[in-house]
This record gives structure tokens, C-alpha cells and sequence, in this order.
């Protein structure tokens, strides 16, 4: 996999790096593969208080293979959300191309397209067994078979006692569960999913994925976006950093870390400079070392060596350490520079 | 921080609000002020029980109080859009595979049916009580007119109520500007005293006011013992419907002002 040298933006001689903002795209799915979505030199500009025009999408490009579970990964104002709405026709781009299922967005191709927004979405005046009715009957089904789809579907998320229960009444994992089972109500062949699990306990989390990866056993395509790696890393076959608006690296999980030693060392440490980047970047067992001031990031053969080699080096200048096994986290810092916790602050 | 700083804080945040807020401030202080002008004046010079059939005032206001049940039904149903938007089911229903016009229709419909019914069940029971005379000159076409009526009337509320809709942002915004428009129209429309006795100032207001043709045909349909002394049907529909019509077309094409 290619590195970004970093040398020029930072200064510094060797392997530390600041912000990376090239695509970085490890071997792509076979050119053969049909493709659920693509996005080619995509730009989205919205307007901001002031008159200011504010880039949530910078010339984008990816390619999102079928049958996938594919991971946008990136912090809040990355430009993940705005690329969901794009995808669902829902927003007009301001540059570039868009096509989905084969087809440029349009408003009858999202009946073939299946949107889980971020925010709950719910009428809490109807009960849940109305929610779906409704949606089904905007999906075009109707009579016996949507009736018999609604009391399927709730009883696979785990809502069939609580078909007549207003939405008011559903605890935050239950109306999530029905937000889901409303996106699987028409049967889309492309599910997009705005931070699905945001709020919900271990256990809603890994009863919505199971659903969801049956919906993918079953041959839709799911594309996801979020900023917890975990979810990302158990669930998807591919996974794309978005930062900035822009791709900064595609691949499947395991060839996004391939790089990475085993341990990932986070240090906040303001003092650090480039000669002892230097230093510590020829240490044994030390991988690649990246520097987004205040902090550094290594991943590291053993972090129970290189840490108390490290205070060594370092006196008193260090104010915190973490420490922890390699995760796309530590992929997306080496690549992109900077945490998926910046969020907007990055910008 | 004590009491009273926090209330202090409050007041000026709140005073904020209403000062950024164009459509309250200039509402709260326009409605009143109308109030006054257009039901001081009605009251003062039109308002004489002598001057209606056999001074019977309880049966004159029926045809005004079904026009103000659909007022406030299409207000109230359009104000829905923005339970709607607060709650995020208007996203869902944008991103379904229809137009956003569709919704729209979908909804200003629901508002017509029930500003419709919830109008029509208010003369219902007014033609029940036994001390209400309504004449009824045109028998059961006259019952035609009246529904007619009522939904063009409907149709050009929810239309005017989807244009607001679109361009003020907060509920509170909405009623109020929906309140300092369509309460005075409501009040020089002929709903609450007849029109022949009132200065010419206020008369030519009220021929310009679309309400006070929706009042006609129900007071024609339902009250009144003749034609003397009101506008006429073919007029009456011929600008309803063709106000109802605009009004509901434009409501129509409007663009939702809310991006999912």
C-alpha cells in the first residue's frame, strides 16, 4: 500500500506525517463487479448564513461494488451524511456525476433505495403498525400482502406486541428498530444508513446489524456511514475514509491496517519536535509515526516497550498516553492525519 | 448565578428571538390595530340586529361561522407541516419516490377534507336547532352550494396557508401571520354584518376580500330568503373558483423550504 512521506508538509525528515489528503485506495473490488453506486469528481457547496459557500464534498470519487456492506468513515462534517442524500437523489450535486442501480438518482429510483436518517424520523402521534402502513402504502404496496409484510417485519425486529403501541411510547432501541423495519418494508435492493446504532445498547446494536446483514444475505446493498470504527470494521467488506469531503482511502478493513503493527500508541505530548521523530521512528519495532499536534500516533510491535522507552526519552513532556490494539482508527489517523473524534473542528 | 440573573438572561433571550422574529413583531402589533379598524367600524355602523331578517342575528352568523370553521381547520391542518418537519416525518415522506408537489397535494387535500366536514357537521347542527331559521330558498341545491362553497373555500385557505408555510420557518410564526391575515378578511367578509350598510371604504375592501364570496353563496344557500342585497352566485363563483384554483395551484407548486 502506498504511504504518504508527509516530508514536505511538516518538515519533518522521515515516516512522520501531518495531514494526508491524496487518495490512498488499496486493490479494488474486480473491475467486473456490478456496481450498486458510483460517485465520479462529486462536489457539493451549500449556502451558509453570510452569503458564504461551504464545501461538503470536494471532486469525491467511489465506486460502492453490489451485494457490499460498505463503510464511509469519517468524523461528524466529513461530508458522509451529504453523500447519503446525494446517493438518495434527495440533493442535486454541484459538480460531478452520480449513478445508483445503474441510473442517475431520481425520485422513482428511491423506490428501490432504502434511507435511515440519523435523526429519529417518527411520528409519535401514530402507532408503530400505522408508521409502516403508511410507508408501505408511499412504497406503492398495498392490502393483504402489505399487512402480512408489516406483521412479518415487526416481528423480526422484535415490535409484533407492540404493533398498536404509539411511537410516543417505544423506548429510543425499539424506535430505532422500527425506523429499520420501515426501511426494509419495500424490499430495496440499496440501504443507506446515517449512523444506525447512535444511542442504542450493545444489544439493539447487534439485533439491528442482524437483521440488516439478512437483508444483505439476501442481496441488498448496504452503504454506511459513521464515525464508530468498530461498527465499521466488524460489518463492512469495504471501507472508505472520508475527510474533508474528500476520499482519502478505500479498501476492505484488513488491507486498510495492513500497514499498522499490532499496538497503537496514542501520545499527547506538545513538545514534540522532528529530531525526535527521527529518533524514535529508528527505534526497533516502531511502525509508522504520525504527528496532528498535539498529539502522536504509533503503532507499535509492543507498547509495553516502547512506552517506558519513551518516557525515557521524553522527561516530563508527555501528558497522557493510550494505548490500545491496532483498529481502522489508527488506519484513518496514519492516512488522514487526524482523529475521527475532530469532527467539525477539523474543518 | 442567581435568580434574577437567570431571569434577566432569559428576558433578553427571549426579547431577542421576538426582534429577529420580523413576522411576530409586526403581526402582534398589526392585528390588533386592524382589529380595530375594520370590527370597530362593522359594529359601530353595520352591526344593527333591525337591519337582518326579523333582527334574527343567531341565524344571520351561521353562513360567517361555518366560513370561520374552515378558516381555523385550514390553519390548523396546515400547521401540521411543521409537526411534521419537527418530528422528521417530512423527511421520510421526501425521500419517498414521489414528487415533493405530491406530498404536499396529499396534505392540503387532508386539509380541504377536514376544513370540509368539520364545516359542514357546524351546519349540521345548526340547522338542528330549533331557533335557527335558515330558508333554505334553493331546497336541496341549496345544500350543493353550501358544500361547494365550503370546499372552495377550503381549497383557497390550505393553498394560501401552504404558501406561508413554505416561507416562515417557525409555527409560531405561522399562525401568527396566518392570524393578522385571515381574521380580518374574516371580519369585513360579510360573516359577522352585512356588507350594504357599511362605509364605502370598508365595502370596497370587502369586495376586494375572496372570503366575502365564499360568505355569499352560504348565506344565499342557507340563510337567505332572496338574491336582494347580495353578490350574486355566478359572480360568487366565478372569482372563488378562479381565486381557490390560483391559490391552491400556487400552494401547490411552492418548493417545501425544508431539505431532508
Amino acid at each position: 500500500m502506498p504511504r504518504p512521506s508527509g516530508r514536505g508538509a511538516t518538515g519533518f525528515p522521515f515516516p512522520v506525517s501531518r495531514c494526508y489528503h491524496e487518495r490512498v485506495t488499496t486493490p479494488a473490488a474486480p473491475a467486473t463487479t456490478e456496481l450498486a453506486a458510483r460517485v465520479q469528481d462529486l462536489s457539493f457547496s451549500y449556502a451558509v448564513p453570510g452569503g458564504e459557500e461551504r464545501l461538503a464534498l470536494d471532486g469525491l470519487t467511489l465506486e460502492v461494488p453490489a451485494g457490499a456492506v460498505f463503510g464511509l468513515l469519517g468524523p461528524n462534517g466529513s461530508g458522509k451524511s451529504t453523500l447519503l442524500s446525494l446517493l438518495a437523489g434527495l440533493r442535486q450535486p454541484s459538480a460531478g456525476e452520480v449513478r445508483v442501480l445503474g441510473q442517475p438518482p431520481s425520485t422513482a429510483l428511491r423506490a428501490r433505495i432504502g434511507l435511515l436518517f440519523q435523526e429519529t424520523s417518527l411520528d409519535p402521534l401514530m402507532t408503530a403498525g400505522e408508521t409502516l402502513w403508511l410507508h408501505g402504502r408511499l412504497y406503492g404496496l398495498g392490502g393483504r400482502a402489505l399487512h402480512e409484510r408489516i406483521g412479518a417485519l415487526l416481528e423480526s425486529v422484535g415490535l409484533a406486541e407492540r404493533a398498536g403501541s404509539f411511537v410516543s411510547t417505544l423506548s429510543g432501541g425499539m424506535k430505532r428498530r422500527l425506523e429499520l423495519a420501515r426501511v426494509l418494508l419495500p424490499s430495496p435492493e440499496l440501504i443507506l444508513l446515517d449512523e444506525p446504532t447512535t444511542g442504542l445498547d450493545p444489544d439493539a446494536e447487534a439485533a439491528l446489524w442482524a437483521r440488516l446483514l439478512e437483508a444483505n444475505r439476501a442481496g441488498a446493498t448496504i452503504v454506511l456511514a459513521t464515525n464508530k470504527v468498530n461498527e465499521a470494521e466488524r460489518h463492512c467488506d469495504r471501507v472508505a475514509f472520508i475527510h474533508r469531503g474528500r476520499l482519502a482511502a478505500e479498501g476492505a478493513p484488513a488491507e486498510l491496517k495492513a500497514g499498522l503493527k499490532r499496538d497503537a500508541v496514542w501520545v499527547e505530548w506538545p513538545g514534540f519536535t522532528p529530531a525526535l521523530a527521527e529518533e524514535i521512528g529508528a527505534w526497533e519495532g516502531v511502525g509508522r509515526l504520525t504527528w496532528a499536534h498535539p498529539t502522536l500516533h504509533a503503532t507499535v510491535d509492543a507498547a509495553s516497550a516502547f512506552v517506558p522507552r519513551l518516557f525515557q526519552a521524553a522527561g516530563d513532556g508527555i501528558r497522557a498516553v493510550r494505548i490500545r490494539e491496532s483498529t481502522l482508527e489508527d488506519a484513518y489517523f496514519d492516512i488522514v492525519g487526524a482523529s475521527l473524534a475532530d469532527g467539525e473542528a477539523a474543518r | 448565578m442567581s435568580a434574577a440573573a437567570a431571569c434577566a438572561a432569559l428576558l433578553q433571550r427571549d426579547i431577542r428571538a421576538v426582534l429577529r422574529s420580523r413576522s411576530q413583531l409586526y403581526s402582534s402589533m398589526l392585528f390588533p390595530l386592524m382589529l380595530l379598524a375594520i370590527l370597530g367600524t362593522g359594529v359601530s355602523e353595520g352591526l344593527d340586529p333591525t337591519l337582518v331578517r326579523d333582527g334574527d342575528y343567531a341565524s344571520f352568523l351561521v353562513p360567517g361561522t361555518i366560513a370561520m370553521t374552515v378558516l381555523f381547520s385550514s390553519t390548523f391542518s396546515s400547521a401540521s407541516y411543521y409537526q411534521d418537519r419537527d418530528c422528521g416525518l417530512l423527511r421520510v415522506l421526501l425521500a419517498s419516490p414521489h414528487e415533493p408537489q405530491v406530498i404536499l397535494l396529499g396534505k392540503a387535500l387532508a386539509g380541504v377534507s377536514i376544513g370540509g366536514v368539520q364545516a359542514l357537521a357546524v351546519l349540521a347542527v345548526a340547522a338542528a336547532v330549533p331557533s335557527i331559521d335558515l330558508e333554505w330558498q334553493y331546497g336541496a341545491v341549496g345544500v350543493v352550494l353550501a358544500v361547494a362553497g365550503v370546499l372552495l373555500l377550503a381549497l383557497l385557505l390550505n393553498g394560501f396557508a401552504q404558501v406561508v408555510a413554505a416561507r416562515i420557518r417557525t409555527m409560531q410564526g405561522f399562525h401568527l401571520v396566518m392570524n393578522l391575515v385571515l381574521f380580518p378578511l374574516l371580519f369585513f367578509s360579510g360573516a359577522f354584518f352585512p356588507l350594504e350598510h357599511l362605509p364605502g371604504w370598508l365595502k370596497a375592501l370587502a369586495y376586494a376580500n375572496p372570503i366575502t364570496y365564499a360568505v355569499d353563496i352560504l348565506h344565499l344557500a342557507v340563510y337567505a330568503e332572496d338574491a336582494g342585497g347580495y353578490i350574486g352566485l355566478p359572480v360568487d363563483f366565478a372569482v372563488l373558483v378562479s381565486l381557490a384554483l390560483a391559490a391552491f395551484l400556487w400552494g401547490m407548486s411552492r418548493r417545501t423550504g425544508y431539505q431532508p
